[in-house]
């Protein structure tokens, strides 16, 4: 499902280069759940960020479903990332401005679904996370781990294949991380495959695949293939 | 997609109000001066006859001092003196051709309550009326023979029909003027045209006259002269009658000419009259015949002032100030937005979806900033009004045009003040916009 072979990432200012990844190689299969983690600054967020197709790479081969993503255009990468993926971030980012319904809208909107199809996953999806009933109510309105919730029904509601986790439960509190950790796993076990990038070595180890990155490489691939119910 | 751009544009300007509206200030400021500029000069140089000021020229012979030009930039006087006025109405070498001066004169109303009043007054000939269209409530204008047997005969405008018959079909009935009694042949209704191009002499901008009657009526001394009188040398005879003679220029004549060949027929009867009249010790200066049509008579006579021009010109660059601060102001509101651009990349928004967005915002700022901008305009124009008072009556009121004119250029400024800050902040990398989140 995604490939990515000798991938280099390099941020140039006037004087330094900085490598963030070095020919990383990674391969994740149709209905994984591969745990990232490593220390700060080790290139995790950029992986992830040139898996999301946030970012663009310097050098090496990334393929995502047999697409090659360096030949695509913006549109093409939009698309993809529209279709194809789904994003959870530490900081939840919701948009403040927009109540509920309207963030888990903006996904859809951009797929091009009608009005009545978009309600549809917009109340499922909600409903999914246990918050349909409070789909007017703004961002602030909600606890940290209620807006990670929203932004996981946000992440779904176009349906993707790929779930990509930036610390999905960096700020949250044990109970709540514990809580969104489960809702991940029942995502994974109907099929989407899930990355996810954390500090956290109990998460990472209830994932059926980790891998370690250090200084821009893979430094340890498929450390656990644990049974996550067992570690949990 | 349009419609939720448009509810997330008004999502954003009432969220982020206070910046939205220091924008929106800017460019109402920024409409509102320079369409209070634009609007004075565009009616000062609109064509206050479009349907035929092609046809129409006035006619400028160079009359003047061998010695000394009338203008520094060799343009001939631009009025006629009475001799060559007289001279080219009998020539009758045009489809249609008046003589005309300004003149005034005082109505003696009937009715033992009725007090006298004065009117401005137009001193022309018969084809005035057909030639600058006037609409005719009543009657008409007079025909040549009517020029020429000197009858006394008016045409008034509809105010002083109201005031002296109570508005009623006046024709036939007469009319005091100056002692003499004038019977009224038409009613105009209203006709005002700006600039008041048939005679600039005495300002571009005033009223179009109350009353209408023969040319003749002057020479008969039936009604006052007035207007502008300019002359090289001391008239030679005595009195009025030798103030006729004499070379000062104080007449305007017009004619119609419908096509190319009529002008160039009419040009060379011009030039050949000059070359006559050399013969007898006249017009000692070059040949400088001119026959202008409407707007390059206006042209030619400058009645758009280089001070006014100079405003307008002040005035777009206080827009282009304004729209530079609106740029600031977008910049600062596009770097706070910068997490939920990179947000909406992430979720499938291209950088095209994204820049459609943000101009529709932008424009929507401009909408605002255009009708705010029309208030501003409507204000400054009512300040024009005031402070000039009737000379640029007529000039200080906004049309469809210029109100359409004003959103226009309120949303085409706001999308150009849009245009960086939006395509900078969408060719941001998404990743680096999350960061910062």
């Amino acid at each position: 499902m995604l490939t990515m072979k000798n991938v280099s990432k390099v941020f140039k200012t006037d004087n330094i280069q900085t490598h963030a990844l070095r020919d990383f190689s990674l391969t994740v299969n149709e209905g994984d759940f591969v745990s990232v983690t490593g220390p700060s600054g080790s290139g995790k967020t950029t992986f992830l960020n040139i898996a999301g197709l946030l970012e663009t790479f310097s050098s090496g081969d990334f393929l995502l479903d047999d697409i090659s993503i360096q030949q695509l255009n913006d549109r093409q990468r939009s698309k993809i990332r529209n279709e194809k993926i789904g994003f959870i971030f530490q900081s939840f980012n919701l948009i403040p401005d927009l109540n509920l319904f309207d963030n888990v809208d903006v996904p859809l909107r951009y797929r091009g679904f009608n009005a009545k199809e978009r309600k549809q996953r917009i109340e499922h999806n909600l409903d999914m996370v246990g918050l349909a009933s409070r789909m007017k109510h703004l961002p602030s309105q909600l606890s940290g781990g209620q807006q990670q919730r929203v932004a996981i029904a946000r992440a779904l509601a176009t349906d993707p294949r790929f779930l990509l986790a930036d610390e999905p439960t960096g700020n949250l509190d044990t109970q709540m991380a514990q809580s969104v950790m489960s809702l991940l796993e029942d995502i994974n076990k109907q099929g989407t495959t899930i990355v996810m990038v954390t500090h956290d070595n109990d998460l990472a180890n209830r994932a059926s695949r980790k891998i370690q990155i250090k200084d821009g490489r893979v430094s340890e691939l498929d450390v656990v293939v644990a049974n996550s119910q067992a570690i949990a | 997609m349009f419609f939720y751009y448009l509810r997330l544009a008004r999502i954003s300007i009432v969220k982020h109000w206070g910046l939205s509206l220091l924008m929106i200030v800017a460019i109402g400021l920024g409409i509102g001066a320079s369409m209070t500029t634009v609007t004075v000069n565009y009616l000062m140089s609109a064509n206050p006859i479009p349907h035929k000021s092609s046809q129409l020229y006035n006619v400028q012979l160079d009359s003047w001092d061998i010695n000394e030009p009338y203008n520094d930039d060799g343009t001939p006087p631009e009025q006629l003196t009475y001799r060559d006025g007289t001279n080219l109405l009998n020539a009758n070498k045009a489809f249609r051709h008046s003589l005309q001066a300004q003149a005034n004169g005082v109505i003696e109303p009937e009715g033992k309550d009725s007090l006298p009043f004065m009117v401005s007054a137009r001193a022309n000939t018969a084809d005035f009326f057909t030639m600058f269209d006037l609409p005719f409530i009543y009657g008409g204008g007079w025909d040549s023979a009517a020029d020429l047997n000197k009858q006394q005969v008016v045409v008034i405008n509809s105010e002083t029909n109201q005031r002296v018959f109570g508005g009623e079909n006046s024709v036939g009935r007469d009319l005091k003027i100056n002692g003499n009694y004038f019977k009224v042949v038409g009613v105009i209704d209203y006709w005002d045209p700006k600039p008041r191009f048939y005679d600039i002499s005495t300002g571009a901008f005033n009223d179009a006259e109350e009353i209408f009657v023969p040319f003749a009526m002057i020479a008969e001394e039936k009604i006052g002269r007035s207007g502008n009188t300019n002359c090289w040398k001391t008239p030679e005879g005595e009195g009025f009658e030798g103030f006729l003679n004499s070379e000062c220029v104080w007449l305007q004549f017009w004619v119609e000419l419908p096509n190319q060949q009529d002008k160039e027929d009419y040009l060379s009867f011009l030039n050949a009259y000059v070359e006559e009249q050399k013969a007898f010790g006249r017009f000692e200066r070059p040949l400088n015949n001119k026959l202008l049509n409407v707007m390059q008579w206006l042209e030619q006579q400058q009645v758009v002032e280089d001070d006014a021009i100079m405003m307008m010109a002040m005035s777009l660059m206080f827009l282009i100030v304004c729209l530079l601060n609106t740029v600031g102001l977008l910049l600062a509101k596009s770097l706070g937005k910068a997490p939920e651009i990179g947000l909406r990349q992430a979720l499938g928004a291209s950088r095209r979806t994204l820049f459609a967005q943000y101009i529709i915002e932008s424009a929507c700022i401009g909408i605002a900033g255009g009708i705010l901008g029309l208030c501003f305009a409507w204000l400054g124009l009512q300040g024009i009004g005031a402070l000039y008072g009737d000379m640029l009556k007529g000039l200080t009121s906004l049309d469809t045009n210029m109100v359409a004119s004003a959103i226009a250029l309120a949303i085409v400024s706001s999308i150009l003040a849009g245009l960086y800050p939006t395509w900078r902040a969408c060719n941001v990398q998404p990743s680096q916009q999350l960061k910062s989140q």
